[in-house]
């Protein structure tokens, strides 16, 4: 399938990754070099090691602290996450840290893949291009002890008080 | 290679194993894959599914007989879920996908041959006939 700018983002906010920025790329099959696989197993881990820039967007992944120490020391992924390519590697895409970023395995790398596999045919494709290394929607900051929506729903209970209501 | 013997191997790496389905599942999921015309569940498939539901070593996994809840993360779909999802690519006309890493995506034929597929296109890149040696490719390429 052929997609325009328009068309791919609303496809991405269907799969709901709204927020994903996109790149229009049109792929030509590249050669791997024999040792790819043993450079990109090095890579990945280099990538977990550089993830120190990122300790804002991981605190946000809510991990339990096994996962996060083993992140940010660049030992191990956390359970449902995924390191993937902005331009894959077989379309021209390099073995560098600066084409990779780290996303949720379900549902966006998932999604991500369904997205560039609906693609396959096309002359041009729409890449998923995040801005940081680490990518999270912003649905996925989600309500938590304290803040504001707390204090709403404390004042709305005060209010359903006073005013002789129940707390439904 | 049997399924115990691959679920032994799997789990010294590091994998982790969810607990069996029961028969019902089992039934459920394949008439939803029959009906979807995808690949019945495959003999290896049936083997595994009486041990283990699904199983997920880091990125990777080989998808369950049914949706897998993990607390707070999101649940791992099931396998009628994902080929529900896939269906009508041309390149998974008559196969089933039991399997995704970072990398490929893998799945079986009615014949029960498992394929090593391109995550960009679904085009077979490598055939199987041990069908444990491509879920243990499916898996390993997940803990890098």
């Amino acid at each position: 399938m052929q997609y325009n700018q328009n068309s791919a983002l609303q496809r991405l906010t269907a799969l709901g990754i709204d927020d994903m920025p996109v790149i229009e790329y049109t792929p030509t099959v590249c050669k791997l070099d024999p040792d790819w696989f043993k450079k990109y197993s090095a890579l990945r881990r280099e990538f977990l090691a550089s993830l120190t820039d990122s300790m804002e967007e991981i605190a946000f992944m809510n991990l339990p602290q096994d996962e996060f120490i083993n992140l940010v020391m660049g030992r191990a992924l956390p359970e449902n996450t995924s390191i993937r390519f902005r331009i894959p590697l077989i379309w021209g895409g390099k073995l560098d840290i600066k084409n990779m970023f780290l996303c949720w395995t379900f549902p966006h790398s998932y999604n991500l893949d369904r997205f560039i596999i609906e693609q396959s045919d096309a002359k041009t494709v729409y890449l998923p291009n995040p801005e940081k290394k680490v990518y999270l929607t912003t649905h996925s900051g989600g309500g938590g002890d304290g803040g504001n929506a707390s204090s709403d729903r404390l004042s709305q209970a005060a209010f359903n008080l006073m005013s002789g209501r129940g707390n439904e | 290679m049997t399924a115990q013997e691959f679920l032994s191997l799997i789990k010294s790496r590091g994998a982790k194993i969810f607990p069996a389905c029961d028969d019902k599942d089992l039934t459920f999921a394949n008439t939803n894959l029959q009906n979807m015309h995808a690949a019945m569940l495959a003999k290896f498939m049936q083997d595994l599914y009486k041990y283990s539901s699904g199983i997920t070593l880091g990125s990777a996994c080989i998808f369950g007989s049914k949706e897998i809840k993990r607390g707070i993360k999101y649940p791992l779909p099931s396998i009628t879920e994902i080929n529900k999802d896939m269906r009508g690519n041309k390149n998974l006309f008559g196969k089933t996908v039991f399997g995704r890493n970072d990398l490929f995506w893998f799945a079986f034929d009615t014949m029960g041959n498992c394929f090593m597929l391109d995550n960009l296109t679904l085009s077979p890149l490598r055939k199987y006939d041990d069908p444990y040696r491509a879920m243990i490719d499916c898996l390993v390429i997940g803990k890098i």
